[in-house]
C-alpha cells in the first residue's frame, strides 16, 4: 500500500533541533503500545517526577485529540493539547502539540508551559527485538524561523551544523 | 527582552539565515568592525546593517563605537541559553522513557 510506504519512512534529523532516543525493554511490542496509548497507563509514567499527570484524554486515530494536564509539586496545572498525526497499532504513534483535536493549529499561547515554547512533533516507533521491544521516540522541534525558511534563498542545510559550532564556540568563552 | 522564551526564539529565527551565521562565525574569532564584516557580502551597506541589528537585538552580539568605527564582538550567553534549552528537554525525554521502562516491568511482573 502506497501509504504504508510513505509513513515507513522517517523524516530526516535536523541536528540542534532534533532529539532520538532508543530502548530495548524485555517486554512484548504489545504491552509498549498499550503503555503510550491508554489514559490509565500514560498517567502512571509520562510526567517526570516529582511531577505528574492528573489527566489524559486520548483519541487513538489521526487528527484525534492527546490531551494530558501535567502537575507541578506545588499544585499548578498544565495542559498539554495536542493531536495525533499517525496511529499504527504497535508500530508508530506520531503526535504533535502544535494541532489540536480535527488537526486544527493550536496558537502559541496554548503550548504548556514557560519552557514548551516550540511545537514539536514525537514519532514513537516499536519494533520486535531479541530481547523483547526496541522503541524509538523522534522528537522533532519547530522553530519560529522555520515557517520562513521555504522564503529564504540560499538557505541550506548548514543550519544544524553551524549551530553546533557555535554552542562549541560559546562553551568556550 | 521581555521574556526568556521568547528572547530564545530570536536567538534560533537570527541563527537561520546565511549570512548572519557567517558573521556570528568571523565574530567568533575576534572582534571586527562593520566594513571587515561587510567585506565578504555583495550586498548594499543598509542591508548588511539589518542583519547586525537581527543579531545585536537578540543579543547574540554587542557593539561598540569608537569614533567614527563600530565594532561587534559576539556575546555567547543566548547560544549557551538555547543550548541549555535542548539539553532540558533531553533531560525531561530521557527521564520520561526511564519511567516508562520501570512503570512497563512492573506491568510485566504483574501479568499471568
Amino acid at each position: 500500500m502506497m501509504h504504508a510506504n510513505i509513513s515507513a519512512k522517517l523524516p530526516q534529523l535536523r541536528p540542534g533541533l532534533d532529539l532520538v532516543f532508543e530502548r530495548v525493554v524485555d517486554v512484548p511490542r504489545e504491552l509498549v503500545w498499550r503503555a503510550w496509548t491508554t489514559p490509565e497507563h500514560l498517567m502512571k509514567w509520562f510526567t517526570p517526577a516529582p511531577w505528574k499527570t492528573i489527566a489524559c484524554e486520548i483519541d487513538l486515530r489521526p487528527g484525534g485529540r492527546f490531551h494530558t494536564v501535567m502537575q507541578s509539586p506545588e499544585g499548578r496545572e498544565f495542559p498539554n493539547v495536542g493531536c495525533y498525526l499517525e496511529v499504527i497499532e504497535n508500530e508508530r504513534l506520531v503526535w504533535t502539540n502544535a494541532l489540536e483535536a480535527g488537526f486544527r493549529p493550536t496558537g502559541a499561547a496554548t503550548v504548556c508551559g514557560s519552557d514548551a515554547f516550540f511545537a514539536f512533533t514525537a514519532v514513537i516507533s516499536l519494533a520486535p527485538h531479541w530481547e523483547g521491544t526496541k522503541y524509538t521516540a523522534l522528537v522533532m522541534h519547530g522553530d519560529e524561523a522555520s515557517a520562513k525558511r521555504h522564503e529564504e534563498m540560499g538557505f541550506h542545510d548548514g543550519w544544524g551544523k553551524a549551530f553546533d559550532q557555535l554552542v562549541a564556540v560559546a562553551k568556550t568563552m | 527582552m521581555p521574556n526568556h522564551a521568547e528572547q530564545l526564539s530570536h536567538v534560533f529565527h537570527a541563527l537561520a539565515d546565511p549570512t548572519r551565521r557567517k558573521v556570528l562565525e568571523r565574530l567568533s574569532e575576534g572582534p571586527a568592525p562593520v566594513s571587515e564584516l561587510a567585506r565578504p557580502f555583495a550586498m548594499a551597506l543598509p542591508s548588511f546593517a539589518q542583519h547586525l541589528d537581527v543579531l545585536e537585538r537578540c543579543g547574540l552580539v554587542r557593539s561598540r563605537k569608537a569614533g567614527r568605527v563600530r565594532t561587534y564582538r559576539l556575546t555567547p550567553k543566548p547560544l549557551k541559553e538555547a543550548e541549555t534549552w535542548m539539553t532540558r528537554q533531553r533531560a525531561v525525554w530521557e527521564c520520561r522513557l526511564d519511567q516508562l521502562d520501570s512503570y512497563l516491568l512492573t506491568l510485566k511482573d504483574k501479568a499471568p
